[in-house]
């Protein structure tokens, strides 16, 4: 096939704006903040092999290239002959798609001149999928799938176009808000079916062979500009490890995290076996989001995402690992690790491309706020939502960002104060940056945030979301570890706030929560920084004067204005103290030069039943 | 400005009106020369300007930005005070905090104070009332106050919105009555207006209180002589297509009406300032005359957005360029005549042009130097499509109900292709194409866009409320319209269904309004909702969020002297060049455009050069020459 070159450009450009189009759509038209707000969504088309054809850009970041095992999985159980035009599959089933069930895929074969070529995909968070899923998802003590929520296992919603009405009933009934959820659906379907327009349009114009032949290409090379990026690191292995504090069934007891990166020219594997085991409690998954974004952020952070942007990538996970859980493990809190991986990977090739490394991060899916409940004088139920960003590591040209989502997570927003206090009956007593909250360094961490909410009528909160206090976020050459987040509860009559967690905890009216966000690590040495910026810092509020002393060895006279005469003796006395005390937390080793990539079982994301 | 009219010897005395464009305001932001500014906040949120919504529009970019805010944290004061939803005062304003913090920011020199407190929509009282002090104990400081600049819910990005305001306030509205002083001494008694970025005009008075509102009045002209030129010949649907040295704009007129978007991002999306005042809607791509040709690490042939811009400029103009841009590739490709550039002002270099394509395009990717132009044309053609993609089939419009309006130096070169592309039938010329900007200005209405916040069911909105909250605006757009006997008043509200959050704006009439006509309004907004989206749901509740006033105070139009109407075009002579095919080049009719008289009737392949730039016409394309002048292009139905 001779493909020209603009029409290679015109297409490379076109694929991915298909996706972009049909993620407009369904984010203008749903129904709950979990896709209009926090984008957890992802638009896709599938070629008949479950390769990704093209992907939306800007959402959440951790549903990279995770819809291929839904296309092999439902060829398996239909067959190719199976699919029909007008056809919609519906599904959520753990075994294969491996994620909390309120991710629901919508799906609907795509045909040009009556042969199956492609899928359009939809998978979006439904507001409430029944159980215990209301809101952000079941928290990580759900025991099981069928507490956690409705189950749909590959099950035709449209029939070559016509609607099955008992499924619908039964999901209608089952579910908390079906008006909003199956809202959603209806948008997930239209969008579906925007896709097929573009595509048509894209057929009709470059005919079937020329179409499918540049995608093959497009492919490949963007497989190359990986490897092209890849091949500039030094070969060896790089490691990196952190912890959860408890994965809120076993008290207490940490849950491992360990990443290894083999680099071996241009080719990268990513190996999670050093992760802990899967768990009783529901922080399992079956993913490889946490490898996948993390090669994307390092391979082409700003290009399109298609099938060739993983094939320079293996990842090995092996079975009854917590990230490929076998069901019936319980996945209902599946994504709060995959940013700490995210990081370890990240942070283990600092040693490799230590100009493209920044410290730890938050590494939490957002601080997220979760309050629900009736109100008593219009019966109507409410669910409060927001995800509250955390501060990012100092970077080895700059501050950390402060109050931003995870690495996981794109253009996610949080909720707005006032649209949150028109829809809901809480009012938000504030949303502000927790001064010192950052790790130290030459270039600081980010802050993090405290949200403070009053409600008005009593109702339920959910403080659901694994915890870092031992593993805070790391600081890198020098840099200190930011401070952990967490959630905190004030009772009426109570005088302080006291750490809390757990899901569906009743307050009576007038309590006061507060959901906090982690600071950013620190990047080198705080003693090289700028003590005319750490004076800055203490004069803008972002540290205390206490901390520009302690940490940095930065000494403020009362008006806050610099002495540098005790600036420079403090700064000495740190100095020779740093020697004796590094505190990097994660200690990439020594790149080792591999001799041969160590033999790997990989693991393939199939189902099992 | 000055000089240019004492230059040009026109008595300033006989100027009845004079229209200013400027590009102040978004300099001012964008260099960052802004004022000393504060911002006060109520209790608790002080961080929510730096915060903003915590997002990363750049999924895996571990280096991305946040906007950088224009006000440090330690000029951001809370201010104990605070309102519901509702408008009710849940906490009063405590004004001795507000007096505390009048003294602090004098103490700082402060130049520039916003305002903006949460639901300060709903009930504005307690920004006026700390507005009041203000103004008393800073006076000659700069004042915002949110809900002056912009009356909806979102507290950040009504904030964002204020702080720009007050940031560019004193230099802009400095700048606006150092002009209106400066025109009064050379004489000029007439009326000075201000161009905005929602197509009108203002007065001097209100561009000074809200600079914020003509921030991106650069691009609007053209869009409005577009919709000028379409409706007199009949067209009334048109997109307008603007293509200079970097950019490509791309905008869509219905009914002679430009679409206005909410808002937009000052700095783009990821890291930008939000401005939530209507703006025309506008859809920029990098692709103009100058943007360069590059090939990427896997050898897949680039267009853009980097631009050889005036200096060096691309390589036929001899300014030391040494890149491979858009107008190089027309040079090579025979459609601009080298010894015609700017009526033949400017020499190009078509051998260094072509020399330029082989070396760093042609050879590496094997392909001969014509159709390497050619592909580095059809590029920037299918990506200049896609900004015309957006306005219109984005937002369900069918392209081939519109005539595509082509402007700028480079819009008439490309505009067939770039029709043919899209299906559009119809390209329209207009006259001086590459001066569209400045004409669209003397045609453009003034003006101003009023927003309120009230949200309700629409089952139970307060129809009276609404009709109140309607003469309150249309009170004070009467204020700030100085031709208030002419006017039109537009209501819009925002609707969707209830558990959306976007909404679409469903325009509404005033009586329906006072009937309480909810189901007229409800069937406004399905239709609208499966005209956008493809689908709507009639049972399914819905909610209004905002009603919304445009206030158009009518400006008479100016008529232009007809073309004389003249027989058979007449072509000064032939060129070679290539056109759909790049194997082999066809002979193509060379016009003038001043020779042609109305009526004239020219067939592709042509090009018809101007002093700023030429007309394509390809294979199959027609042409005729309307009797005011602008060229009507029927295209080919090949592609």
């Amino acid at each position: 096939m001779n493909l020209d070159t603009v029409t290679l450009e015109v297409i490379r450009n076109a694929l991915p704006a298909v996706a972009n189009e049909m993620a407009a759509d369904l984010q203008r038209t749903s129904y709950n903040m979990m896709i209009y707000e926090v984008r957890d969504y992802c638009t896709a088309l599938l070629n008949t092999k479950g390769e990704l054809i093209s992907q939306n850009v800007g959402g959440v970041s951790h549903f990279v290239a995770d819809l291929g095992v839904l296309v092999v999985d439902g060829l398996q159980r239909y067959g190719k002959d199976g699919f029909k035009p007008g056809d919609v599959i519906i599904t959520n089933h753990q075994a294969v798609a491996g994620q909390h069930l309120n991710n629901v895929v919508i799906y609907m074969p795509y045909f040009y001149k009556g042969e199956l070529l492609m899928f359009l995909m939809v998978r979006a968070h439904w507001i409430d999928v029944g159980g215990s899923s209301t809101g952000f998802g079941a928290g990580a003590t759900v025991a099981d799938p069928w507490l956690e929520g409705l189950q749909l296992d590959q099950l035709k919603i449209y029939e070559e176009g016509k609607l099955s009405e008992p499924l619908y009933r039964v999901i209608k009934d089952n579910i908390r808000f079906p008006e909003s959820s199956l809202g959603d659906m209806k948008s997930q379907m239209a969008a579906c079916r925007l896709g097929g327009r573009r595509l048509d349009e894209l057929f009709d114009k470059y005919g079937r062979e020329t179409l499918l032949a540049a995608i093959d290409h497009i492919f490949d090379e963007t497989e190359q500009r990986c490897r092209n990026v890849v091949s500039k690191l030094p070969d060896g292995i790089y490691e990196a490890s952190s912890s959860i504090d408890d994965d809120g069934v076993l008290k207490g007891e940490e849950v491992p995290i360990h990443v290894k990166v083999t680099v071996k020219s241009g080719s990268m594997i990513i190996d999670l076996s050093g992760c802990s085991a899967e768990r009783k409690a529901a922080i399992n998954s079956r993913t490889y989001a946490g490898a996948r974004v993390a090669y994307k952020a390092l391979t082409g952070p700003l290009d399109p995402v298609n099938e060739g942007s993983f094939r320079a990538l293996d990842v090995v996970i092996p079975e009854g690992n917590i990230m490929m859980a076998r069901f019936p493990a319980p996945m209902s809190g599946w994504s709060g690790i995959v940013p700490t991986v995210v990081d370890c990977i990240v942070g283990a090739l600092a040693k490799a491309m230590p100009d493209r490394v920044p410290a730890g991060h938050h590494a939490l899916l957002g601080g997220a706020v979760v309050f629900f409940g009736t109100h008593p004088k219009t019966k109507r139920r409410f669910v409060v939502q927001s995800i509250e960003g955390g501060g990012w590591g100092g970077r080895p040209f700059e501050d950390g960002e402060s109050g931003t989502v995870s690495v996981c997570q794109g253009d996610v927003r949080n909720g707005s104060i006032e649209g949150i206090e028109l829809k809901c009956p809480v009012v938000i007593e504030s949303r502000e940056l927790r001064p010192d909250s950052c790790g130290a360094g030459k270039y600081r961490g980010g802050l993090g945030i405290d949200v403070r909410v009053r409600n008005l009528v009593e109702g339920k909160w959910n403080f659901e979301m694994p915890r870092r206090s031992k593993r805070p976020p790391w600081g890198i050459r020098g840099g200190t570890p930011g401070e952990p987040g967490g959630y905190l509860l004030k009772l009426p009559g109570e005088k302080q706030f006291t750490m809390r967690g757990g899901s569906h905890i009743p307050v009576p009216i007038g309590s006061e929560a507060i959901v906090r966000t982690g600071g950013g690590g620190g990047w080198g040495r705080p003693q090289d920084r700028d003590a005319a910026i750490v004076a800055n810092d203490v004069a803008e509020g972002f540290i205390s004067a206490a901390a520009a002393r302690k940490l940095y060895g930065v000494a403020l006279r009362g008006n806050l204005s610099l002495d540098e005469a005790a600036t420079k003796l403090l700064r000495k006395r740190l100095g020779s103290a740093s020697k004796a005390k590094p505190t990097a937390q994660v200690k990439p080793k020594a790149a080792k030069k591999t001799k041969r990539a160590k033999k790997t079982k990989k693991a393939k994301g199939k189902s099992h039943r | 400005m000055i000089n240019c009219l004492k230059e040009s010897g026109i008595d300033a005395g006989k100027i009845d009106e004079l229209i200013h464009g400027s590009t102040t305001a978004i300099n001012t932001l964008i260099e960052r020369k802004g004022a000393k500014t504060a911002l006060l906040v109520t209790r608790g949120t002080r961080d929510v300007y730096i915060i903003g919504r915590g997002n990363r529009p750049e999924a895996y970019n571990l280096f991305f930005h946040r906007h950088k805010p224009l006000v440090s944290r330690r000029h951001t004061m809370e201010i104990a005070e605070r309102l519901l939803g509702t408008g009710e005062v849940h906490e009063p304003l405590n004004k001795a905090n507000v007096a505390a913090a009048c003294k602090e920011l004098k103490d700082e020199g402060i130049e520039a104070v916003a305002v903006c407190f949460l639901h300060a929509y709903a009930n504005p009282e307690h920004e006026r009332i700390a507005g009041a002090m203000i103004r008393k104990a800073l006076p000659g400081v700069y004042l915002s106050l949110s809900h002056d600049i912009l009356r909806e819910y979102r507290e950040f990005e009504r904030m964002s919105t204020t702080v720009v305001n007050a940031y560019i306030g004193p230099k802009v509205g400095g700048y606006v009555k150092g002009l209106k002083a400066s025109l009064n001494r050379i004489g000029f008694k007439g009326d000075l207006s201000i161009m905005r970025s929602n197509g009108g005009v203002m007065t001097p008075e209100v561009a000074t209180e809200k600079p914020v509102a003509m921030m991106e009045s650069g691009p609007v002209g053209g869009i409005i002589a577009s919709a000028q030129v379409g409706l007199a010949l009949g067209f009334p649907n048109v997109i307008c297509f603007d293509m200079g040295g970097t950019t490509a704009k791309a905008s869509l007129i219905r009914e002679g009406e430009p679409t206005l978007a909410p808002g937009y991002y000052v700095g783009g999306y990821a890291s930008g300032h939000p401005v939530m005042l209507p703006m025309i809607d506008v859809v920029e791509v990098g692709a103009g005359g100058g943007s360069i040709a590059w090939r990427d690490d896997v050898g897949a042939l680039k267009v853009g957005p980097q631009s050889a811009g005036a200096d060096p400029g691309p390589i036929c103009y001899r300014g030391g360029g040494t890149e491979a841009t858009i107008t190089d590739a027309n040079v090579a490709l025979g459609r601009l005549d080298p010894d015609n550039f700017l009526g033949g002002t400017m020499k190009l270099d078509a051998e260094g042009a072509k020399r330029g394509i082989k070396s760093k395009i042609a050879d590496p990717l094997k392909l001969d130097t014509i159709a390497a132009a050619q592909a580095i044309v059809e590029i920037a053609i299918n990506k200049m499509s896609l900004a015309v993609r957006e306005v219109s089939v984005a937002k369900g419009y069918d392209p081939r109900d519109f005539a595509l309006v082509a402007s700028g130096g480079a819009g008439p070169l490309h505009v067939c292709a770039i029709a043919r592309e899209l299906y559009i039938p119809t390209v329209i010329v207009p006259l001086f194409p590459s001066h569209f900007s400045a004409l669209g200005m003397l045609l453009a209405d003034e003006r101003h866009d009023f927003t309120r916040t009230v949200y309700s069911d629409l089952a139970n909105v307060d129809f009276g409320k609404l009709v109140t909250v309607h003469d309150e605006m249309v009170k004070e757009a009467k204020e700030s319209l100085r031709h208030a006997t002419n006017s039109v008043f537009q209501i819009q509200l925002d609707i969707r269904y209830v558990g959306q959050e976007f909404t679409l704006s469903v325009p509404v009439e005033l009586e329906q309004l006072k009937r309480g006509d909810r189901q007229a309004i409800r069937t406004a907004f399905d239709q609208l909702y499966e005209h956008r989206y493809a689908h709507h749901s009639p049972d399914e509740p819905v909610e209004m969020v905002n009603i919304r006033l445009g206030a158009i105070g009518k400006r008479p139009k100016l008529n232009f002297p007809s073309v004389t109407a003249g027989g058979a075009a007449a072509p000064t002579g032939e060129r070679q060049a290539y056109f759909t095919s790049a194997s082999e080049p066809l002979t193509a009719k060379v016009y003038r455009r001043d020779q042609l008289g109305a009526g004239a009737e020219i067939a592709g392949p042509a090009l018809i050069q101007e002093h700023g730039t030429t007309t394509v016409l390809f294979e199959r394309d027609t042409c005729r020459v309307a009797p005011s002048g602008e060229l009507i292009i029927t295209l080919g139905a090949v592609r």
